[in-house]
């Protein structure tokens, strides 16, 4: 009966607005309110033999206080007698399946005990049955009106254009298919040194396919990442996950999450951008994309229940990784910085200096970024807002835009134009991450979101990775063109960002 | 054709029907069984409680035949055995007519959708 009661639940659960629909639940109530009802039934009839069984213990204390008693003897049918009752203590006990024992007042009464436990016992399985049953036709009740289109129930949904959008978890290695990430890291590296450009994607692809056919796959997927993540620079508004991110365990999960899915969305290229594109405008008009996630109420009586659809947009990834005393920030922040300075450079055309934008702390994240230490004109974090290293120094400043400032002045002196910015934010901020991978970092991170987000930036030898800000240009040299083309940063920069943390910070210790 | 179908579809739903009354025949002699495991198995407890100063009578017609404390022990002992194993192959033999009655139900719906496609043929032809 149970399972027929789920068969019909299962039934009812999947039919939706049909005609199906009030007949299923309603023979599913009825089932409902029929085994409710034997529960009902068998509870009233054990409870009155609980009673009975009470009442007998009474008698047996009671019966051997006397010796014998006046009764009336029931003589036949019809005929009572005047008697006595004698012999009070002896007691012939039916035990059941026709065994008798006789026994005194007093061991009745323990056998008597021990057949109450035995009703308890039962009671207690009916009341948890009838629990059961009850619940479930509440739930039946639930679900109707939920289909019905009636109650107070809001339907919540989330279209999910790109599944990379949606990718919230940290995927592990295992779980993914075709997941080596180091080699991917690799590939990419050599593929960057090939290629220049993101469009060439189709020509990577044919040079992969040309080169290493053992390889092919793996070489097409990082293709689509590559695209994906062109595509996401030039759209400004989202960030991959993960292809940046190189030291920490978590980060290469993420990495490979991030690319998996971004070969997912890969796929459905071709209706992808567009749809992609509007997905991320959405996210983008909303104040502060980047920290927040939005959500798009609309009401619509699509399904026959209100619906509220929700799009996520893109949060920066936020990784901190554990290098001795400082902890390091990822490319998060810089990417931040990155977006920001883009889209102020997007909105006011200015030159170098992004206007100060007022800090707004949306995010744990973000009282971190702004309340720092000034050493020596560079913001460093502090461990604790509430300590902080130098007093003296303590400044409370908008790092995002002091930093964006100084760097953009870097920038400028390195005559690198305006979509070059990103590269050297994570150049110069990373000690242990891509430095190579400067703009694809930024958009990409938008692109995935954390629940949990901390930044902590760790006080970079700055020498040190200048050198490869003036590396990197002279291996972008058609980069300048395309960025002026496009709005966001380009392909070209993608590629560095591939490179594993081993071979970033070799680099950086060159 | 049809006809023969007919009569075919008639014959299997008979046999049909035939099992479906011995799967619940022995569905309710195993109940019974399982009412008279927990009764038995409250007796031996019951008996466990009593000492041997006890005289335990055993109902055999309109008889109470005295018996001993330790034999009424084992012969229910013996008995719940007993009940325990007679559930076992009521247990078997209900998911032996189970199946074969899945397998008739089977053939059923086979023959039934013969005998639909005949009739619809007849139907045509006519």
């Amino acid at each position: 009966m149970a399972s027929t009661i789920h068969d019909q639940m299962a039934a009812a659960g999947k039919v939706k607005r049909s005609k199906y629909l009030p007949q299923g639940v309603e023979r599913l109530k009825e089932e409902h309110r029929k085994v409710v009802k034997d529960c009902r039934s068998q509870f009233e009839h054990w409870k009155k033999v609980e009673n009975d069984y009470e009442s007998l213990q009474e008698r047996l204390r009671t019966l051997p206080d006397k010796l014998s008693y006046d009764i009336m003897v029931p003589f036949g049918p019809l005929a009572f007698m005047p008697g006595k009752l004698v012999h009070t203590n002896e007691l012939t006990v039916l035990l059941g399946d026709n065994w008798f024992a006789k026994c005194s007042a007093k061991q009745a009464d323990a056998l008597v005990e021990h057949r109450k436990k035995h009703v308890k016992n039962t009671l207690d399985d009916l009341q948890k049955v009838m629990k059961n049953f009850q619940n479930r036709a509440d739930f039946t009740d639930d679900l109707e009106k939920l289909t019905g289109d009636t109650g107070d129930f809001v339907d919540i949904r989330e279209e999910v254009i790109n599944e990379e959008e949606v990718t919230k978890a940290k995927h592990r290695l295992a779980h993914k298919a075709n997941s080596k990430p180091k080699q991917e890291y690799l590939l990419d590296l050599e593929e960057d040194k090939e290629k220049k450009e993101g469009d060439e994607e189709g020509t990577t692809g044919v040079l992969s396919e040309e080169e290493l056919w053992a390889r092919l796959d793996e070489l097409e997927r990082q293709e689509e990442l590559q695209d994906e993540r062109y595509r996401y620079t030039r759209l400004d508004s989202t960030d991959t996950n993960g292809e940046d991110t190189t030291s920490s365990s978590e980060e290469e999960k993420e990495a490979d999450g991030g690319s998996d899915v971004q070969v997912n969305g890969h796929q459905k290229e071709n209706g992808w951008v567009p749809t992609s594109i509007t997905s991320q405008m959405n996210g983008t008009n909303g104040s502060h994309p980047e920290d927040e996630e939005e959500e798009d109420c609309d009401e619509e009586a699509g399904n026959g229940l209100p619906t509220i659809y929700f799009s996520h947009t893109a949060e920066f990834k936020k990784v901190r990784i554990n290098t001795g005393k400082n902890t390091t920030l990822k490319f998060s922040e810089r990417n931040e910085q990155k977006a920001q300075a883009k889209r102020k450079k997007k909105s006011g055309k200015s030159n170098g200096h992004s206007p100060h934008e007022s800090y707004k702390i949306t995010s744990p994240a973000d009282i971190y970024r702004v309340f720092v230490d000034l050493v020596n004109g560079e913001p460093i974090p502090r461990k604790s807002i509430l300590k902080s290293r130098s007093r003296e120094n303590s400044v409370c400043s908008d790092t995002s835009e002091s930093s964006t400032a100084d760097f953009e002045e870097r920038r400028a002196a390195f005559g690198r134009s305006w979509s070059h910015d990103d590269a050297t934010h994570s150049d110069t901020s990373d000690g242990i991450t891509e430095e190579e991978s400067p703009t694809g970092t930024s958009p990409h991170t938008n692109g995935c979101f954390e629940a949990f987000t901390s930044t902590v930036i760790e006080k970079d030898p700055l020498p040190c990775s200048i050198p490869h800000l003036t590396i990197a240009p002279p291996a972008l040299p058609t980069i300048p063109e395309r960025k002026l083309e496009e709005v966001g940063p380009e392909a070209p920069q993608e590629p560095p960002k591939w490179m594993s943390k081993f071979k970033a910070t070799r680099l950086h210790q060159k | 054709m049809a006809e023969a179908i007919h009569k075919k579809l008639q014959s299997e739903l008979e046999k049909y029907q035939q099992m479906q009354k011995d799967v619940s025949k022995s569905m309710t002699s195993r109940q019974k069984l399982e009412a008279q495991l927990t009764e038995n198995n409250i007796v031996k407890e019951e008996l466990a409680l009593l000492d041997s100063q006890n005289t335990v009578y055993k109902l055999i017609g309109p008889v109470l035949v005295k018996q001993d404390l330790d034999e009424a022990k084992a012969t229910v002992s013996k008995r719940l055995e007993y009940i325990n194993g007679e559930i076992q192959r009521y247990e078997t033999l209900l998911k032996e007519l189970e199946r074969k009655s899945e397998q008739h139900r089977e053939v059923l719906s086979s023959l039934q959708q013969e005998y639909q496609r005949a009739q619809g043929q007849a139907v045509g032809k006519v």
